[in-house]
């Protein structure tokens, strides 16, 4: 319980702290030391925590909340939650405190460029991973592709592309 | 020559009054008090004792009343308990933040610039930038900069607490009825259909993204290597983001300085 405890810390501690760019980046990661290293979920489970993740108001990353509620119950669910919001919270609040030394340094401005478009291979990436396994038939196919044109071309806000998903589902 | 001055006086004394009935800022009060000190001095002069009695009464009350107003201006920020309304506003937002970052950042916009005038529109632009550039979902590092800005680190960890708290209690909540109704057909195609939707949605954040950070080929070529390179490769994604960061010193750091020498 303990050594999950801490295992559980420590891998959204490092997803937290590399979540460049938004929640979605994290996927990839998270599949990676949550089902193949620690075998904690099974491959669909993780694919529904990832969509919980988008169901819920708030940011994706609070899937972790459902990872580690999986793990070791709700003390799991406290513990993930916390490890993956704190990095980028003492971030903020340290670039706050110092923002015009932050600005000015060209540095850090350089490899955060670089590390957000790293990022964005890592969203296709995503993509893959969770297409992989919910897309199995010309229906989900369809809905996929659905939604991509409707969020991308027309903006629709995700939550009507959700539950346009949902009655789908239900109706056929 | 008596008669004028005091008629002088009578109406320096009626001016202040005018002002002082009309305006209440620290400029029109200073305007009030001077005109009212010179009608004082006038009466003196003419030796119209009475008159002169009441308007200095007047002015020794005048100016306590401004520094009353002044010490008004000078009383201490709300503190953490006075802040309520607006650590409640960011549960509020937290509870009816659905669809994504977007929307969420509207609503934001909306609260703080707009309603509360929390934050100017430079700070608002600047906290977005901030949570752009760094980890963590662009929302909440608003918010938890919003929070930073009002009360420091502790009113960071409350309204970041308050935000995410929604979202966590319905989390726990779904995946408390998850294990229990997970294999009934039923719910087994929503999930099925919501994750194809899911797809789409990761695609199309990724397209925005590709759209908005392409500038060149070098930019395509990095991110082509990230995607092989986590997908084909599994190499871990704090490796490659580190990579690319690096590259993105030496690259940008060398167009600076052709940039410099021209």
């Amino acid at each position: 319980m303990i050594t999950n405890l801490l295992r559980l810390a420590w891998v959204f501690l490092k997803i937290g702290a590399f979540s460049f760019g938004g929640g979605i980046v994290i996927i990839p990661m998270v599949e990676n030391e949550v089902v193949v290293r620690y075998g904690w979920l099974t491959k669909t489970e993780f694919v529904d925590a990832i969509t919980l993740g988008q169901v819920t108001p708030g940011p994706v990353i609070i899937s972790a909340t459902f990872i580690g509620y999986k793990v070791c119950g709700i003390l799991g669910a406290v513990v993930s939650t916390l490890s993956v919001i704190a990095p980028s919270f003492i971030m903020i609040c340290l670039a706050t405190e110092a923002i015009r030394k932050f600005r000015e340094n060209k540095i850090l401005a350089n490899f955060l460029r670089g590390a957000r478009i790293a990022v964005i291979g890592m969203v296709f990436d995503a993509a893959v991973s969770i297409g992989r396994s919910s897309i199995i038939d010309i229906k989900t196919l369809l809905i996929a592709a659905a939604s991509m044109v409707c969020l991308f071309k027309y903006k629709v806000n995700p939550i009507w592309i959700l539950l346009g998903a949902g009655i789908v589902a239900l109706v056929t | 020559m008596d008669e004028q001055v005091k008629q002088q006086a009578e109406q320096l004394y009626m001016r202040g009054l005018h002002v002082f009935a009309r305006c209440a800022d620290t400029q029109s009060l200073k305007l009030v008090a001077e005109l009212w000190q010179q009608a004082y001095e006038l009466y003196r002069e003419i030796g119209d004792e009475s008159k002169a009695r009441e308007l200095e009464k007047l002015l020794a009350g005048f100016y306590k009343k401004k520094y009353m107003l002044t010490q008004q201006r000078k009383q201490p920020k709300p503190g953490l308990v006075e802040r309520f309304n607006d650590w409640t506003m960011f549960l509020k937002i937290g509870c009816f933040g659905f669809g994504g970052p977007m929307a969420v950042f509207t609503l934001l916009e909306d609260e703080l610039v707009r309603r509360r005038q929390i934050l100017t529109n430079e700070d608002f632009l600047e906290g977005a930038v901030l949570g752009d550039v760094l980890p963590g979902p662009v929302t909440m590092d608003i918010v938890t900069y919003t929070g930073y800005k009002l009360k420091k680190w502790s009113g960071a960890i409350i309204s970041t607490v308050v935000f995410i708290l929604p979202s966590f209690v319905l989390m726990i909540i779904l995946a408390m009825l998850y294990d229990r109704y997970r294999i009934t057909p039923k719910v087994e195609e929503v999930f099925k259909c919501l994750g194809a939707a899911v797809t789409g949605l990761i695609i199309s954040v990724g397209m925005r993204l590709t759209k908005a950070e392409m500038k060149g080929y070098r930019e395509l070529c990095v991110l082509i290597w990230a995607f092989a390179s986590s997908l084909i490769f599994k190499l871990d994604i704090v490796i490659i983001v580190s990579l690319a960061g690096i590259a993105g010193i030496v690259v940008y750091h060398k167009d600076a300085a052709k940039e410099n020498l021209k």
